[in-house]
């Protein structure tokens, strides 16, 4: 896979299992939720949502389960996994060493 | 790791259920969008198209998502395969022990579930083979105690409903003439509607219709496939033929296609109105002559238990109304699917075998377990970098997983191979008990089968090694690759465990060998070297078949001591006996009833019975069966003189006890009362004892006749002579042409031919028993072997401090030694209770093995004259154990002896 893609496609899956590590949540309101919290600066691409997500659950770091939403409708449920979690730790602690890198690099300049 | 590895195969396997989830999440989204879309003010219809155009395309996005479900497992499992390609590829030796143990482990399994599916599996290769049954009726046990149906009979059960067609069958040996040379043909005589019945369309012409059945018909035949094939070389022309058989011309309307034949194979089929016997007009009515075999069809829409209840019905009708032809006490009629009947003599055999091969394969399973355990030990460094490096247990498992499955799966390829080389012989073995021997072949259930337990195998032994050890990264790095003694009580164990099983295998090949050699070495009472035997039969309609009876047998009579007169002249011939059948001949001589004189039959016990066999004057003398009391029979004991016979020392002891039977008279009566008794026989001699199966416990109590006294159709002829068997069968020959061209001599066999047919089924399921104990005490030793050298390996430190504090070679021997004794103890001691529980559960299929009548062979029975608890055999069996395993721990006891200690203490 080409290394540009990778970083991508990471980032995407740091976003949704951060998303996660609050309550379990269904493919819409995660990418409204995202689409929320970052003040509608990232627009999460259905496209590539739904197959980041069932990566995910194949790698299992998250879990899914079907419930009813809030308005009643069946819908299916995305929750965090204890590997989940970990990798959510890892992935956090090394975006924050490479975005403060790349901003140390950006100041120096 | 349990719960991904369900997604994986949910995804693999329940792809419809996925697709169907995956759609219900995207269409809630798309839904969300539109709802999104009508609270900005939008129409519906306009929302909506929106909300698709924002999701992009519906498909486009399944797609990826798909390819999410499959992508990563496919990856990781290349990866895998790869990688463990490469580290087997390393280590090519330890593969192939692997892989030779696995094939020959799963070659064993193989070829015994061939034959399993062959005959037991498959359905019937007919159409709806599986509604074919066999009508039984009898008292108590109806399979057992089979009586056989009358045509009368066959009429009656034709109401029971439930039942499609119910068709006859018998088999009868008819001469063919107007060939070349005449031919003895063994003859299916059935129902007009029989193929119908079957389901088999012919290959050319016409099989019968109800028209050949009407008495008067044209006599027709239906060749069968095999024999078309044999004696008139596939050429179709042969329909519309001619031949003389019996009485009449009989016109060959058919040729059947190559399906296995039932119950018997035949060389040709003919209507039941062609038959002699079955036509003449006192079979037809007699309601208790039963020499026929009923099969039937039970209807598409009933199920086998109803038309049972309606066969039960019919045969309580019938005792009702003809009380003198049916047992009064438990008679009932009983339907029994066909492919159970084919097999049932050779179920247990087969159960058996493949139970044996089983423990074949668990002692594989062990010994590979254990040669991978020991490869972890050493690969520990690997494995600890690895997982240092970032590989989660998760991921260091699946790798050892993946590599063991390509273990196995090559192990199952090769052992795949080994059995199809063994399927001829095994298909040979086959067809002594079961006429379906000829379906076995290694077909898709064969090969699903070998690739099940070949994956099995491989998740079994590669999933012991890396449970029973923990991965751990830092020790094992820091301590140089040494390992720690955490392994050693599974290796242990599972050693423990080879040596139990390969114990109990070992018992059951050593009890069956000493059935075998106790069988073999029977003396059967009588001489079975230089001897030739030949049968000669003579034609049905030889004489009219409207002579009187007293006439014809003594036509008869002279014609067959006219025949043993040419015999006993030809030149290298020494002496030339006849008679019906002979010892260990497949055909055993029929029981039949008889009275004693001044003796009558107690009412209510049970009739005495006794073996009838024919013999000439010289029989007695070919054979070298001794003459025990009395006289044999001399040529003067013809149809003009006094009845005589000769009774053996069995029957003697049984029915005379301390009388003399010489001079008692007896008389035979048929097995109904108010049937004509025959006339009464006076006993002129004792002869000794003759098996006629050489695993029989008892011999028969026989009752010998002169042949000139009753002539019958058929006979045989033993004949012992000082030339070569070719030379002698082509004098008889000449011989027998000479004495009536019509004549066929057929089955020249010498009595050691005989001998070793009769034993060659026992010999081969010894056989196999003992190679599958050989192949297991090879393994255990090579295991134990194995387990000793890892061991010492561990300790070669310790040997080196405990030499250099003094202690002596022979020490340090008997040390290494005594570790492997104990664990072989261990295993001994675990077999023996092993081997007793088996043999108990066992028993009751070893020792009686149900036998029923019919054309089906007799079943084996394993064990002969041998209890399970054999002391010998279990001794024997662990002295050969200890001496194997004494032998496998020499080898590395010796290496640690032999450790210089300076040496070893600088290893470290």
């Amino acid at each position: 896979m080409a290394p540009k893609a990778d970083l991508l496609q990471g980032t995407l899956d740091l976003l949704i299992l951060r998303t996660l590590s609050g309550e379990p949540m269904h493919g819409w309101g995660i990418s409204q939720r995202i689409q929320q919290l970052s003040k509608d600066v990232l627009q999460v691409n259905q496209g590539s949502l739904y197959p980041a997500l069932h990566r995910l659950e194949q790698q299992g770091l998250i879990e899914a389960e079907w419930g009813s939403s809030e308005n009643n409708r069946q819908a299916k449920f995305y929750q965090l996994t204890r590997d989940g979690r970990k990798q959510l730790a890892e992935e956090t602690k090394n975006w924050d060493r490479l975005s403060s890198a790349v901003a140390r690099v950006l100041a120096g300049l | 790791m349990f719960r991904h590895l369900r997604v994986r195969f949910t995804s693999l396997f329940r792809r419809e259920r996925l697709e169907r989830e995956l759609d219900a999440e995207l269409r809630y989204h798309i839904d969300m969008l539109v709802e999104q879309n009508l609270k900005t003010g939008m129409s519906p219809a306009a929302a909506r198209r929106e909300a698709v155009r924002v999701f992009g395309t519906v498909a486009a996005v399944k797609d990826d998502v798909r390819d999410s479900w499959l992508s990563r497992f496919v990856e990781v499992a290349a990866q895998d395969v790869r990688y463990g390609v490469r580290s087997l590829c390393r280590n090519p030796g330890f593969a192939l022990v692997i892989i030779i143990t696995m094939a020959l482990g799963i070659g064993a399994n193989t070829a015994i579930f061939s034959v399993v599916n062959g005959v037991l599996l498959r359905p019937l290769p007919y159409q709806d083979g599986d509604k074919l049954v066999v009508l039984h009726q009898g008292e108590g046990d109806p399979v057992a105690n089979d009586l056989g149906f009358s045509p009368k009979d066959m009429d009656d059960y034709r109401q029971a409903r439930s039942l499609s067609g119910v068709v006859e069958f018998h088999n009868m040996f008819f001469n063919l003439i107007g060939r070349a040379e005449p031919e003895r043909l063994s003859t299916g005589v059935v129902s007009a509607n029989y193929f119908d019945v079957l389901g088999v369309k012919p290959l050319y012409g016409r099989t019968f219709v109800a028209a050949d059945d009407a008495p008067g018909a044209p006599a027709v035949l239906v060749l069968s496939n095999k024999y078309w094939e044999r004696s008139f070389a596939g050429d179709p022309s042969v329909v519309g033929k001619i031949f003389r058989m019996n009485d009449k011309p009989h016109t060959v309307v058919g040729v059947m296609p190559p399906v296995p034949q039932y119950p018997l194979e035949v060389d040709i089929y003919m209507p039941s109105s062609a038959c002699p016997f079955r036509s003449s007009p006192h079979m037809i009515e007699n309601r208790g002559g039963r020499m026929l075999t009923a099969f039937a069809r039970v209807k598409p829409e009933v199920e086998l238990k109803k038309s049972q209840a309606d066969l039960e019905l019919v045969s309580a009708q019938l005792q009702q109304q003809y009380k003198e032809y049916y047992p009064q006490a438990g008679f009932r009629a009983i339907a029994v699917p066909l492919k159970d009947e084919l097999t049932r003599n050779f179920k247990s055999t087969l159960w058996i075998l493949l139970g044996t091969a089983g423990f074949v394969l668990l002692i594989v399973c062990a010994s590979i377990a254990n040669l991978l355990l020991a490869r972890m030990v050493r690969r520990e460094r690997e494995i600890s970098v690895r997982a240092a490096l970032g590989a989660t247990r998760t991921r260091l498992l699946r790798q050892l997983l993946t590599e063991s499955l390509i273990l196995a799966v090559s192990g199952g390829v090769l052992g795949l191979m080994l059995s199809s080389f063994s399927l001829k012989l095994l298909m040979t073995f086959a067809a002594r008990f079961t006429e379906r021997a000829n379906e076995i072949s290694i077909d898709v259930n064969v090969l699903l089968f070998t690739l099940g337990i070949s994956i099995l195998t491989g998740l079994v032994f590669g999933s012991i090694p890396p449970f029973s050890r923990r991965v751990d990264v830092a020790p094992a790095l820091r301590e140089g690759g040494r390992s720690s003694h955490s392994s050693q009580g599974v290796r242990s164990a599972l050693i423990v465990a080879q040596v139990s099983a390969s114990f109990m295998l070992l018992i059951a090949a050593g009890l069956t060998l000493r059935s075998l050699m106790k069988v073999q070495n029977l003396d059967p009472g009588f001489k079975t070297e230089n001897l030739l035997t030949f049968r000669a039969d003579m034609s049905f309609d030889k004489f009219p078949l409207t002579m009187a009876p007293p006439e014809a047998r003594q036509r008869r009579s002279v014609y067959w001591a006219t025949f043993e007169d040419r015999l006993k002249a030809l030149p290298g011939i020494i002496s030339a006996g006849g008679g019906g059948t002979f010892p260990l001949n497949e055909n055993p001589p029929f029981p039949g009833g008889f009275e004693r004189e001044f003796h009558p039959a107690v009412p209510g016990a049970p009739q005495p019975q006794m073996a009838f066999r024919v013999a000439t004057a010289n029989y007695f003398q070919t054979l070298s069966q001794p003459l025990v009391a009395g006289r044999t029979f001399t040529d003067g004991d013809n149809a003009d003189a006094a009845r005589v016979g000769i009774i053996n020392r069995s029957a003697a002891r049984h029915y005379w006890g301390t009388d003399n039977p010489i001079g008692s008279r007896i008389r035979g009566i048929g097995n109904r009362p108010g049937s004509t008794p025959g006339p009464w026989t006076t006993i002129v001699g004792v002869v000794a004892d003759v098996y006629q199966q050489l695993d029989q416990n008892q011999p028969l109590d026989e009752v010998y006749v002169p042949m000139r006294q009753i002539p019958q159709f058929g006979t045989t002829w033993i004949l012992q002579t000082r030339l070569t068997a070719e030379d002698a069968t082509r004098q008889i020959k000449a011989a027998a042409l000479a004495h009536d061209s019509d004549l066929p001599v057929s089955n020249f066999r010498t009595l050691a031919e005989v001998r070793s047919t009769a034993l060659a089924p026992r010999r081969v399921v010894v056989a196999l028993i003992g190679m599958f104990g050989l192949l297991a005490l090879v393994i255990t030793a090579a295991g134990i072997a194995g387990v000793i050298a890892f061991s010492v390996n561990q300790r070669t430190q310790e040997f080196g401090i405990r030499m250099a504090l003094g202690a002596p070679r022979s020490r340090v021997l008997s040390l290494v030694i005594k570790e492997g004794l104990v664990l072989v103890s261990a295993g001994l001691a675990l077999g023996f209770f092993g081997a007793l529980v088996l043999m108990r559960v066992l028993g009751s299929i070893i020792f009686e093995a149900p036998a029923g009548n019919g054309p089906t062979p007799p079943p084996l029975k394993l064990l002969v004259d041998t209890r399970t608890t054999d002391a010998g055999t279990y001794i024997g069996v662990a002295v050969c154990l200890v001496i194997v395993a004494l032998v496998a721990c020499l080898m590395p006891a010796r290496r640690a002896a032999s450790v210089d200690p300076m040496i070893a203490l600088r290893a470290q």
